[in-house]
């Protein structure tokens, strides 16, 4: 199976504060350790998608339908993409992700021919091995269709 | 800055205008995100692909919409956030996202709302639709 990270990642304040600036989000509970403890939290917290983030994810999509057989990652395309919190994810944390459940299907499409589908999830884990957040990514490959991913 | 749950009510919406969205904000995210898939930087990797000319990540559109509900109850309020991708954003487009209330529940001991989302382009193509669920946050 999938190689997924390093095992325990930190979740660091200044790559937290560079995500949330890359997705244009001002919210003082990204940037500002005091503001984020005054709301409560133990430092600042990740935005929802902030798991895709390099440092974390490692590459853990591709090799992960990599392994998936016959599933072309070259000619893969990312339709959907789903994070479930059980807490805020923090500054602080230090993650690990595991490989969670992987399925794939296929469906017909519009032109009669035969679309893949694959979901897979990926699980992250703190320090304590306490899930944080599953990360549920759906890719489709379309013979013919555009290359994006 | 923290929201009234009290208040809430289905129907409730939020909106806002991100701007004009370019070659500036794709490179910005690939940097932070790790995606460095040329697509989205490289014209001549773009049309060999068979697209015109670059088009920004789709989880940077994703990113810029989980703005609703960050917002509106707080990032750490967060239980889920879920993304489908529609159409493609292209260098120069205007990126406006809208949320809406659509149910208000209690679940154990906090009060939880669902959220429909949605980020659509100058034209009103919708680029990414999403969903989220968020809870009174108790620290």
């Amino acid at each position: 199976m999938a190689k997924i990270s390093p095992r325990g990642i930190p979740v660091e304040r200044g790559k937290i504060h560079e995500f949330a600036t890359a997705i244009l989000d001002d919210h003082p509970h990204y940037h500002d350790v005091e503001a984020a403890r005054a709301a409560g939290l133990p430092s600042v917290v990740a935005p929802p998608s902030f798991v895709m983030a390099g440092a974390l994810f490692e590459g853990a999509s591709v090799e992960t339908l990599a392994g998936i057989d016959g599933f072309d990652v070259r000619s893969a395309l990312h339709c959907a993409q789903e994070f479930v919190f059980e807490r805020p994810l923090c500054a602080g944390d230090v993650l690990t992700g595991s490989p969670g459940a992987t399925r794939s299907y296929e469906k017909g499409s519009g032109s009669g021919g035969r679309m893949k589908f694959v979901e897979f999830e990926i699980v992250y884990r703190d320090q304590n091995g306490d899930i944080v957040v599953r990360s549920r990514t759906t890719a489709v490959q379309a013979p013919g269709v555009e290359k994006a991913r | 800055m923290s929201v009234d749950w009290a208040a809430v009510r289905v129907g409730d919406e939020r909106r806002f205008d991100a701007g004009e969205i370019g070659r500036f904000h794709f490179v910005r995210y690939a940097g932070a995100s790790g995606d460095f898939n040329p697509l989205h930087y490289d014209d001549a990797a773009a049309r060999d692909a068979g697209q015109q000319r670059v088009f920004g990540q789709g989880m940077l559109t994703a990113g810029i919409l989980s703005g609703i509900p960050a917002a509106w109850f707080g990032p750490e309020s967060l239980r889920r956030f879920a993304v489908r991708f529609r159409a493609r954003l292209w260098p120069g487009d205007r990126v406006s996202c809208w949320g809406r209330v659509v149910r208000v529940y209690r679940q154990g001991d906090r009060l939880h709302a669902d959220l429909l989302l949605s980020a659509k382009n100058q034209n009103g193509d919708v680029l990414v639709r999403g969903e989220a669920t968020v809870r009174e946050w108790r620290p």
